[in-house]
């Protein structure tokens, strides 16, 4: 796992594989009785750990402000990432399904100890994030965020999605 | 666990200060990064104020985002924040295109980067031309070359609208015009030569360029008006 700065809080990662329990995951997250909260995110539709940052920046703000559009931090975190407006279509591709084996967890401020327990809530193998670049799905990603060929020519599929997080709601 | 590179500091420091917007750099979540905040005119009417500044801030990040849409590099954006009316985007480090180009004027023309240069321009405004994009402010100075790839970063979209008329794209090469006889004449006709890329770039060339030819004559304004 690995912990970054954003904002003067901090956002915990961790990168899994081979999840066996995302139907659990999923049920606990929709009841809200998973312990800690968390953020899981289709890690295949992440090539790159900035536009996470991006997001996770976005969330802050609007938190700051009070001016948050889902329940949860977290389920925000999951809706900003995906750079579209429909919320129920950005947790269902942008969050987890029953089926999902590959999954980054995010926490807000989180201590040692919560990371800990989220690692225990999944049954999967954590790997490095070094890995999503070659983990990530290409052809979901271009079609989840409509990124055309000539785009590409001029700029990494990491920065096409930040640009989508950051626009969406200017569009 | 380890800890990344610190970010929160945000401090600011201010690059230049424009009429509608002053610009920072920045640090946004470990890059580095320019902020662009449009202040507000207090000789205008507040809500009138705050409608103008929003729109202009939302057709910006939809004008840059447009232009990487159709194949033309700009930065990157990161984030856009209505209540503190702010664009923040990456940082491209290279000089600009008058930077290199008054260079040019001093020292010598290299032939081979005038042309290099003078063709990525054409291709990138043929491309957003061709998507019913007008910059509306080229100028040398709104595009930089980036370090190490010489590649065109095209910026400022401020001024940026949609439109499919010969009439905005003439004016839009028009202006571009103006701006490289009065900087760059001592680097020959530079013009002719993003033409050239233009009409291999753009399918709509020859409407524009005829356009071009009329308002050659008549100046950037259509009527005698303001």
């Amino acid at each position: 796992m690995k912990v970054f700065k954003i904002n003067g809080g901090t956002l915990s990662l961790a990168l899994f594989t081979d999840v066996t329990n995302s139907k659990e995951l999923l049920e606990g997250m929709q009841t809200a009785t998973l312990e800690p909260e968390v953020a899981f995110l289709n890690a295949l539709l992440i090539p790159d750990i900035f536009p996470v940052l991006a997001a996770a920046h976005k969330t802050l703000v609007a938190k700051s402000r009070d001016s948050l559009t889902t329940r949860t931090l977290h389920a925000e975190l999951v809706y900003n990432y995906s750079g579209s407006k429909h919320i129920s279509e950005s947790l269902k591709r942008c969050g987890i399904s029953d089926t999902t084996t590959y999954i980054l967890a995010a926490r807000f401020d989180a201590t040692p100890e919560e990371m800990k327990a989220v690692e225990k809530l999944i049954n999967g193998k954590e790997v490095d994030l070094e890995e999503l670049e070659a983990r990530a799905n290409q052809a979901q990603i271009q079609k989840h965020y409509k990124i055309s060929g000539p785009e590409l020519g001029v700029s990494s599929l990491a920065d096409a999605i930040t640009c989508r997080i950051a626009a969406r709601d200017a569009l | 666990m380890e800890i990344e590179a610190d970010t929160g500091s945000s401090s600011l420091i201010l690059l230049k200060q424009g009429a509608e917007a002053r610009v920072f750099e920045s640090d946004f979540v470990g890059r580095r990064s320019v902020v662009k905040e449009r202040f507000s005119k207090k000789y205008r009417h507040p809500i009138l104020d705050s409608k103008l500044t929003l729109k202009r801030l939302n057709a910006e990040a939809r004008c840059m985002t447009k232009a990487r849409r159709l194949g033309v590099c700009t930065p990157v954006l990161y984030a856009v924040d209505p209540v503190s009316h702010t664009l923040t985007f990456e940082f491209v480090e290279g000089p600009s295109v008058k930077d290199v180009f008054l260079e040019f004027g001093l020292h010598g023309i290299n032939e081979k980067q005038l042309d290099d240069i003078a063709s990525q321009i054409g291709d990138a405004i043929g491309k957003i031309h061709d998507g019913g994009l007008i910059h509306g402010d080229l100028t040398t100075s709104n595009m930089l070359l980036r370090n190490g790839t010489n590649q065109l970063v095209l910026i400022d979209f401020g001024l940026s609208f949609t439109s499919t008329l010969p009439e905005d794209k003439a004016v839009d090469l028009y202006v571009l015009e103006r701006a490289l006889l009065s900087m760059h004449s001592s680097c020959g006709n530079v013009m002719d030569r993003i033409l050239a890329a233009y009409r291999k770039s753009s399918k709509q060339w020859s409407s524009t360029l005829n356009k071009l030819a009329q308002v050659r004559q008549r100046g950037r304004k259509r009527t005698m008006v303001g």
